[in-house]
């Protein structure tokens, strides 16, 4: 039977991807955001972050990422940006600038937290 | 100008108005009596705006408020309120005839006009008082009853109270009123477009009249000078990706480059008022490039069809389906049905436009929140695509109340054009979009053309099914491959076929993009596959009935996937439709013995659909209240189904509370879990089992501290919220070479008998009953799975028998042939409780299934009645006559 051959950046979008990181295996959505957030830990995040250009990880980096995880696990969804700057007194222009990416595709990727899921 | 004196609702206002005015505007816009709803585009085709005056229900869209001097306007509003409701809206909300509610106010004041003259009508007489009320959700047969039992009611023969569900009765498997439903009876619930928007601009976009070409420059200036409007935004306007991606990012806000179907938009004009921004519309100037244009997947798929999307193929998904050799079973097969059918583009149908409303909340010193409120059944994700498409991270969705959606909510339509629009023009936007516009901006349901080959041994066992399906995607992916995948999924249906061979091909072509639409694929292919279980049959000459029974899958046999089922209670089903089933029979023989043209026939569907998917996963969160009551957070959408009441009901009954202290946070982003899509049917058995989840980790935290209030679980040191969690074990994709795989984790079963009058002379079919026995588990309210089973039945047959969408033909509700009270029919619903494993309470879903077996239990129908075998959907006269002419030979 024939099939047809999407490309490879069909592929990756569509699909999740294994990667090492960290010496420990992490399952990605198309997207690079974590699709298990318990496969977290502070290690992957300091791997992804320089990754991501981001080679020193201070107190407010780790303030931040702290309180997403601990705002997603209490409330089963990412904060939204209001919410972010409510918790942890930094305003949204600072933690822009603090996250290569901005809050949502630096900060949240580095938290693991996982994007909202669409079909079934 | 005109001077009026009106009574509304007791009080006599005097007006001074333009003489065009119609009395709908002057009741939304001036009054802010927002019950009066808006659908059809002033044409009178829905109702939905009905009120009454001087005693006669009529269509305040075609009303003119200069021709009302001296008149008495009764509207919604002025019937009675949530805490002194009149007995018509305490009927309606007890019969469980307010499913979405946009439709309702409308009904309830026809029904006034009528009981106001007679409070003992005939069917007849509602039928004909309603013949101009349109509701997508209930196929009218709950309307009907909700109208006697007024009746009864304002006759003095029975009281409300007598027919209200007391706690005594419990809270699972009893019919307790909807939470949301005597606000909707009561015209109080609000829709996107009775939200009161201070200095909102007033949203219309320019649309393409061509189905495929290069834009190849936009000039605004002359609509930027027109009177009222405030800028016309083009695709350079919008900061962000421009790309909504629900899987693959293909299908822009506006369109940059080039369009893709007729009616893609391409420009936003934002006015003072809607009129002058649809004025402004006609004076954008775009100059187009045709191309090519492909409406079919023949067409799309032909050696040298121009490439529709940049970066994906024409046939841009293909998944096969491989389980045992399929090809040499048919070979050694007794009997082979080989044929093909298909089913039409066809277009969902809420009652409610695609409104949307957008603004800016600002924040002391910082970003200002782009609020954005629309009918998402899946805010977490829509505003995820919206903050990337808009390139606006600090966003807030919340869900209005939803005049219905059968899917097509599962994707983003106004909330992108006016999220950019907020942003663009930094004012409230709002978008009321015209039915035309709504059906161009929304997804459609995914027109199957579909080859099978299905085989039978010589005892009637079935050997082999082969299907060769290709799926016309339409202009943009949305879900189309989730599409093929479900269809997949659920390819073998109700029965054990050791041999299976399929082959699906997803395809763009220049058509509106097809998307979810209630059952989302499996609709089309089961059509196909019960058509050919009973051709099959008639071959083999087994009585439909039996030679189903002999084939349905049992546990421990594995579907199309290779999933081996636990639980399938189908035979049961089909037993308990079995006297139904003898009875129609009897009836249609006893009528066809006489000489006539009409003829009567007898047709059975099965269906077995799939609910919590692989790698599914629902969270809902839980507080105990200070009183003893507990507050639900999730975002279980509900434009309709019912989802207050499940949550509502399953929550108090294991907090052994009353319904009353059970409070839902379901409807926006900033309180709710990501609960994932209200689709798939999936909001009872995924959200429901996360619900539970988190009542039982409430309840163990209570029975630690030994704590029976919320101040005892803080003085012991516990937290009052809890988090719950629902996932099925299955995850992951069909295998890209075998589709074999994981699948839905429960299943609802239904059988349906459809009882058909076909006139041979004229080829009109009219359903005379159907009659649906259903196993969806426990059941936590009966009236709304009534509910859903008549809403589906009603679409089910439109689907069958009528309903299409052709862009450029389909631009209202007459041309849609929307199902009216005319066309309701006799519905029976038997119900069997078989409890689930995973399920909560032993619950699952059911809200899609309902319509899985309907159109072929139709389409068998006609073939018993006469002969005429419908390979095409819809099943309409011309088709019916060439059928019977076929099979006259």
């Amino acid at each position: 039977m024939e099939r047809t051959a999407p490309t490879a950046a069909v592929r990756q979008e569509l699909g999740e991807r294994v990667r090492l990181i960290a010496g420990r295996e992490i399952t990605f959505d198309g997207e690079g955001f974590f699709w298990d957030p318990h496969q977290w830990s502070e290690e992957a995040a300091a791997a992804l972050a320089e990754e991501a250009g981001l080679k020193d990880v201070g107190e407010a980096h780790w303030t931040i990422l702290q309180f997403l995880r601990e705002y997603y696990f209490q409330n089963g969804r990412s904060p939204l940006n209001r919410q972010i700057k409510e918790g942890t007194g930094i305003s949204l222009m600072e933690m822009e600038a603090l996250f290569p990416g901005g809050i949502k595709y630096g900060a949240r990727r580095l938290a693991g937290l996982p994007n909202p899921r669409n079909c079934i | 100008m005109k001077k009026v004196a009106i009574k509304i609702n007791g009080l006599i206002h005097q007006f001074i108005i333009e003489k065009d005015l119609a009395l709908i505007d002057l009741l939304r816009k001036d009054l802010r009596l927002t019950g009066a709803k808006q659908s059809c585009d002033r044409k009178g085709q829905c109702g939905a705006c009905t009120v009454i005056v001087n005693g006669k229900a009529v269509r305040s869209c075609l009303t003119k408020v200069a021709e009302l001097d001296g008149a008495e306007v009764i509207t919604i509003e002025g019937l009675g309120t949530p805490k002194n409701p009149h007995l018509i809206q305490e009927a309606f909300v007890l019969a469980g005839a307010i499913q979405c509610g946009f439709c309702t106010p409308g009904m309830i004041l026809a029904a006034k006009a009528l009981l106001d003259k007679d409070t003992n009508p005939t069917v007849d007489d509602i039928k004909k008082a309603l013949r101009r009320n349109l509701c997508r959700c209930t196929g009218y047969k709950k309307i009907v009853e909700a109208i006697q039992l007024a009746g009864r009611f304002l006759r003095g023969e029975l009281k409300p109270d007598q027919v209200r569900p007391d706690s005594k009765q419990g809270l699972i498997g009893v019919s307790h009123p909807r939470p949301s439903a005597m606000i909707k009876a009561c015209g109080v619930a609000e829709f996107a477009a009775d939200i009161y928007v201070s200095g909102a601009g007033e949203l219309a976009a320019v649309h393409s009249p061509y189905a495929h070409a290069l834009i190849k420059s936009i000039d605004p200036s002359a609509a930027e000078k027109m009177p009222g409007v405030f800028g016309v935004m083009t695709a350079k306007d919008i900061k962000g990706t421009n790309r909504l991606k629900y899987m693959v990012p293909d299908r822009p806000i506006l369109c940059d480059k080039k369009v893709r179907f007729t009616g893609d938009p391409v420009a936003a004009v934002l006015a003072e008022t809607r009129e002058q921004a649809v004025a402004a519309t006609q004076a954008v100037k775009v100059e187009y490039e045709p191309l090519a244009v492909m409406m079919t997947p023949d067409e799309a798929l032909a050696k040298g069809a121009p490439q529709i999307d940049p970066d994906r193929p024409n046939l841009c998904f293909t998944q096969p389906q491989i389980r045992g050799d399929a090809e040499t079973a048919l070979a050694k097969s007794s009997a082979v049905i080989e044929t093909d059918f298909s089913t039409q583009t066809n277009h969902q149908a809420p009652l409610e436009p695609e409104v949307c409303v957008s603004y800016l909340e600002e924040e002391d010193g910082d970003l200002p929140t782009l609020v954005v409120i629309g009918r998402s059944i899946n805010i977490h994700y829509h505003m995820g695509m919206l903050q990337d498409a808009v390139g606006y991270e600090n966003m807030r969705y919340e869900e209005a109340y939803t005049g219905g959606q059968f899917g097509i909510k599962i994707d983003v339509t106004s909330e992108g054009l006016t999220a950019a629009a907020a942003l663009h023009f930094k004012r409230p936007v709002r978008y009321i979009p015209s039915l035309m516009e709504s059906m161009w901006l929304s997804s459609k349901r995914h027109a199957f053309h579909m080859k099978v080959r299905l085989g039978a041994d010589a005892q009637g066992k079935l050997t082999a099914y082969s299907i060769d399906f290709t799926v016309n995607n339409g202009a943009y992916s949305s879900n189309g491959t989730v599409i093929v995948n479900r269809a997949l999924m659920m390819l073998s249906g109700s029965y054990y076929i050791p041999a299976v061979q399929a082959m699906s091909r997803l395809v763009y072509t220049n058509t509106i993009w097809g998307a979810a639409a209630r059952g989302a694929g499996p609709p089309q292919v089961n059509y196909a596959l019960e058509s050919a279980v009973d051709m099959l049959a008639e071959k083999m000459g087994i009585d439909p009935l039996e030679f189903r029974l002999m084939n349905i899958l049992k546990p421990g046999q594995p579907k199309s996937t290779g999933r081996v089922v636990e639980q399938w209670p189908l035979p049961e089903l089909m037993e308990a439709m079995r006297p139904h089933y003898n009875r129609a029979r009897n009836e249609a023989a006893k009528i066809n013995r006489k000489d006539g043209v009409v003829k009567r026939g007898v047709g059975l569907g099965t269906g077995s659909f799939g609910i919590g998917g692989p790698g599914d996963t629902a969270t809902v969160a839980v507080e105990l209240d200070p009183d003893g009551g507990l507050t639900v957070f999730g975002a279980a959408a509900d434009p309709g189904e019912g989802n207050d009441s499940m949550l509502t009901q399953i929550a108090g009954y294991l907090m052994n509370v009353p319904m009353d202290k059970i409070r839902l946070a379901t409807r926006t982003t900033d309180r709710t879990t990501a609960a994932g899509p209200a689709a798939g049917s999936r909001i009872t058995y995924m959200l429901g089992g996360a619900l539970a989840d988190a009542i039982q980790k409430l309840k163990s935290a209570m029975a630690e501290a030994n704590a029976a209030t919320a101040e005892q679980l803080r003085a012991a040191g516990k937290p009052t919220r809890y988090m719950g969690t629902k996932k099925n074990e299955d995850a992951g994709p069909l295998d890209p070479q075998t589709g074999q795989g994981p699948s839905f984790e429960s299943q609802v079963h239904a059988v349906q008998l459809a009882e058909v009058e076909v006139n041979t002379a004229t080829g009109e079919v009219r359903v005379v009953k159907m009659t649906t026995a259903v196993d969806a588990g426990r059941v936590i309210n009966p009236q709304n799975l009534e509910g859903q089973l008549e809403g589906g039945m009603d679409m089910g047959v439109g689907f069958a028998l009528r309903e299409i969408y052709i862009n450029g033909q389909t631009k209202d509700w007459v041309t849609f042939k929307f199902p009216t009270i005319g066309h309701a029919f006799e519905m029976e619903t038997i119900i069997r409780e078989t409890p689930r494993a995973k399920g909560p309470l032993g619950a699952t879903g059911v809200g899609e299934m309902t319509m899985v077996p309907t159109a072929p239990a139709v389409m068998n129908a006609i073939a018993n009645a006469c002969g005429a075998r419908v390979h095409h959907l819809p099943a309409t006269p011309d088709k019916v006559l060439a059928a019977l002419s076929e099979a006259k030979g």
